[in-house]
């Protein structure tokens, strides 16, 4: 209980900090939302009527009178509606964050089904015919930009075979393409990682210690050599995940994909203050989450990271 | 180690990846727009992505463009007004304004269209957006039956253009606005943020028989992706194709191209502030640098028209403009006129070289193309053009100083009406006025204009006003982009509109 009052209070602490330094990083960025919200290029405006608004909407107030405002709304559950939508901010992340997650998932599901089996392979047989391969694949995926990889897709699912939609949503076969080409481009780094850090944990004394007792093989490579193997890549994974949850705006608008990604980029552009904040809010407890689940499934994994050194009676 | 693991795990994991192949290759096939009924649906691919479709506040006009909401003025191609949700106006002064709203139209919701639901969806756009409201400057509304009379804050005889403004569109305002009501030839029946408008025929529009059954307007930024879309067959009509495709789309005989003058301007602002860009000798010089024609067919590989002016040639608004060639020699020699030395491949001034900032923006491509070619012109003159890509252009020119010139673009008559140009781009204190352009007989002109009713006197001085801008060079106009369009041949009634304000028409139909 203690330490999940400790974890909770420092996650809280953590956010008041973040959100102050993007607050005033935004305010250290030249101009304001003030002519996109007017529509200069579309409206006649003159430039009383753009420092009314600036004033209307307390953009000429100090930095931390702003972010006081902000804070104050925030302890009422409410993050201000976008400047240039006029909508609630938490009603367009609710609306954005599920097609982000399920991306985020099926992009992963191909990464895993791609770089698992052939990082194995490669490590299985070392310097032959299929890890020649496998590093070509590795050399090839992550020199290929993702948005001319998703558009040979597109060519050949939706152009030529005509299997597959072009873009949009609404079906799990809009997942695939967009999913196939964020896959392919996280996997030809995963292929290789597998690959070392199965190679690295074969020559551990634990897995010559498992075979002097008489361990079978396959329970060798699957509950000592890919468990061991694992702990490295969590991590990266971890930041994968972050990546990805982050917003992967190529892709977004490759495949007219309504993300986040495209969501952050375009009230970056904009200027819209309340929208930024808000993302980085949420983008903060997510990544923070994140990083808990993560360290906890370490000492899932290898329950040796869960004991406490002191009383494992050792000493640096 | 690894070696003597069972090899079963390496035939295992590669079988696995031979029925992932397998079951990969057999997805199944994704159904194109009203194939499989035989329902008139058609879909099209707009360049812009709208995150809402509430007509008083989507700064993409979703609404507008996909049918649903309609306005009380609207513009026709020739940039005339034309009665819409308003079956006439009229106004003596500017300011008092009487408006017969068009009898026995109804909202998608049911309710009758008169002059007090007008009223409030005018009172709500003013509301909502800070733009609607400075441009409409409603002081008060007294609705009574159809008539709605209008009185504005202040004299504003271009009251009716603004009413073309897609964000004015009407809507029943008891409905909310994420599901507009409005009175258009297509209902909304879904609305995905980001990705697309699903709509259906309105049974009862006021205006005839909508063809169509259902359709799509969906939105995908990128170019090449949009291509993609037609040719797969996922889209009907396409905006925006990539200009580099159009050799090639023009030879499939199972699309039209269609290609008309948009009302964008491309243009040069001069920094009036700039000591040396103050001279017009100057201006006219840096204007006979700019290969108007070579942009036009290189850049934008015919898909524009050479700009004389703020406006189309073809505008009521247009004077007759002065012809601008280009020609380096003319340039060298009004330099020299102005005072320069042009000697040794340099222009200098008391033996200073002459050099400018000139600032341009990406989310134009071309726009970055037109600086380097303005830049490589100048050079072979013997000016030094230093080229600063900014992230926002709007900001960027109002809040520096440090910029010499800048290749800019925006609509410059959106609503037909050379008001909000003059006003924004001309007067001391206009929002678009980057140039500081400070002339006192063009702002004595735009005060007469702001105060003329008569829309054949305001055509009148708008020609003076632009003449002047031309006489003087405040600004040099380069190109007018095309819109240009690519549909499926079976699409019939589609019209590629100037303003882009209407896209999905009663008349649209897919055979």
């Amino acid at each position: 209980m203690r330490i999940f009052v400790q974890k909770i209070t420092g996650l809280l602490l953590f956010l008041l900090i973040l959100s102050f330094i993007s607050f005033c990083l935004l305010q250290l960025v030249p101009g304001d939302p003030v002519r996109s919200m007017l529509r200069v290029d579309d409206v006649a405006v003159t430039d009383d009527q753009i420092q009314q608004m600036r004033e209307q909407l307390g953009l000429d107030q100090s930095v931390f009178v702003q972010y006081g405002y902000w804070l104050q709304n925030l302890f009422s559950l409410d993050l201000g509606n976008s400047y240039m939508t006029g909508r609630p901010v938490f009603i367009e992340f609710i609306e954005k964050i599920p097609y982000t997650l399920m991306l985020t998932g099926t992009s992963l599901l191909v990464m895993i089904m791609i770089s698992l089996p052939l990082g194995i392979l490669s490590a299985l047989y070392r310097g032959r015919m299929t890890d020649h391969l496998s590093r070509i694949f590795a050399l090839i995926g992550s020199s290929i930009p993702s948005f001319w990889l998703g558009l040979l897709l597109i060519d050949l699912f939706a152009v030529k075979l005509r299997i597959l939609p072009s873009m949009g949503e609404g079906s799990w076969q809009h997942l695939i393409l967009p999913s196939i080409t964020l896959g392919i481009a996280m996997s030809a780094v995963y292929v290789r990682l597998i690959r070392a850090s199965i190679l690295e944990s074969s020559h551990q004394e634990f897995i010559r210690s498992a075979r002097a007792r008489g361990v079978g093989k396959q329970r060798i490579f699957t509950f000592h050599l890919m468990r061991h193997s694992l702990i490295p890549l969590l991590t990266v994974f971890s930041e994968s995940i972050g990546s990805l949850l982050g917003g992967t705006v190529v892709i977004e608008v490759l495949f007219a994909y309504p993300g986040l990604g495209k969501w952050i980029v375009d009230a970056i552009t904009a200027r819209d203050y309340p929208i930024i904040q808000g993302y980085m809010l949420f983008m903060s407890i997510f990544i923070v989450l994140l990083n808990m689940i993560v360290e906890w499934s370490y000492r899932y994994i290898n329950p040796a990271i869960a004991i406490d050194p002191r009383k494992k009676g050792v000493t640096s | 180690m690894l070696s003597l693991l069972s090899k079963k795990i390496g035939y295992s994991i590669s079988f696995v990846i031979l029925v992932l192949l397998l079951s990969a290759c057999t997805s199944q096939t994704s159904s194109t727009s009203g194939e499989a009924t035989n329902t008139k649906k058609l879909t099209l691919l707009f360049n812009v992505q709208s995150n809402t479709i509430d007509p008083h506040t989507d700064v993409n006009y979703t609404a507008s463009r996909a049918g649903i909401s309609e306005t009380l003025v609207k513009i026709d191609d020739e940039q005339q007004l034309q009665p819409w949700l308003a079956t006439s106006w009229k106004s003596k002064d500017g300011q008092h304004w009487t408006f017969q709203i068009r009898p026995n139209v109804t909202f998608h919701s049911g309710a009758p269209v008169d002059a007090q639901a007008v009223k409030s969806s005018l009172e709500r756009v003013t509301q909502e957006n800070p733009a609607i409201r400075n441009a409409l400057h409603i002081e008060k509304m007294t609705a009574n039956g159809q008539t709605l009379q209008i009185v504005t804050d202040t004299p504003l005889p271009q009251f009716p253009s603004e009413l073309v403004h897609p964000n004015t569109g009407i809507i029943d305002t008891s409905v909310d606005g994420s599901t507009p009501s409005g009175t258009g030839p297509f209902v909304l029946t879904q609305f995905k943020p980001g990705i697309e408008v699903d709509v259906k025929r309105n049974p009862s529009y006021w205006n005839g028989q909508v063809k169509l059954d259902e359709a799509t307007f969906s939105f995908n930024e990128d170019a090449n992706a949009r291509l993609l879309a037609l040719q797969s067959g996922n889209a009907d009509v396409v905006y925006r194709f990539p200009v580099e495709s159009l050799s090639q789309l023009q030879t499939d005989p199972n699309l039209v191209i269609e290609s008309v003058p948009g009302l964008r301007a491309h243009q040069l602002i001069y920094n009036m502030e700039n000591p040396h860009l103050g001279k017009l000798h100057v201006r006219q010089a840096i204007d006979a640098l700019l290969n108007r024609q070579e942009i036009v067919d290189a850049v934008m590989s015919g898909q524009a028209s050479v700009a004389e002016g703020p406006f189309l040639a073809d505008s009521p608004l247009s004077p007759k403009y002065t012809a601008k060639p280009f020609d380096i020699e003319r340039a060298r020699t009004l330099f020299a006129q102005a005072g320069y030395t042009v000697t040794n491949g340099q222009v200098t001034n008391n033996g200073a070289p002459l050099t400018f900032n000139l600032v341009t923006y990406q989310s134009r491509a071309e726009l970055p193309i037109i600086a380097q070619l303005v830049q490589a012109n100048a050079a072979q003159l013997g000016i030094k053009l230093n080229i600063q890509q900014v992230d926002n252009a709007d900001e960027y020119l109002a809040e520096n100083k440090n910029w010499d010139m800048a290749i800019y673009s925006f609509i410059t008559a959106p609503r037909g009406d050379a008001s909000y140009l003059l006003n924004s781009v001309y007067t001391p204190t206009g929002g678009l006025n980057y140039g500081q352009v400070k002339d006192q007989a063009l702002n004595t002109l735009i005060q007469q204009l702001n105060q003329t009713v008569d829309v054949e006197q305001r055509n009148q001085i708008a020609q003076q006003a632009v003449e002047m801008i031309d006489r003087n060079l405040l600004h040099s106009y380069i190109i007018h982009p095309n819109n240009f369009v690519a549909h499926q041949k079976r699409v019939s009634g589609w019209v590629t509109s100037k303003s882009e304000y209407y896209m999905l028409t009663k008349d649209l139909d897919v055979n």
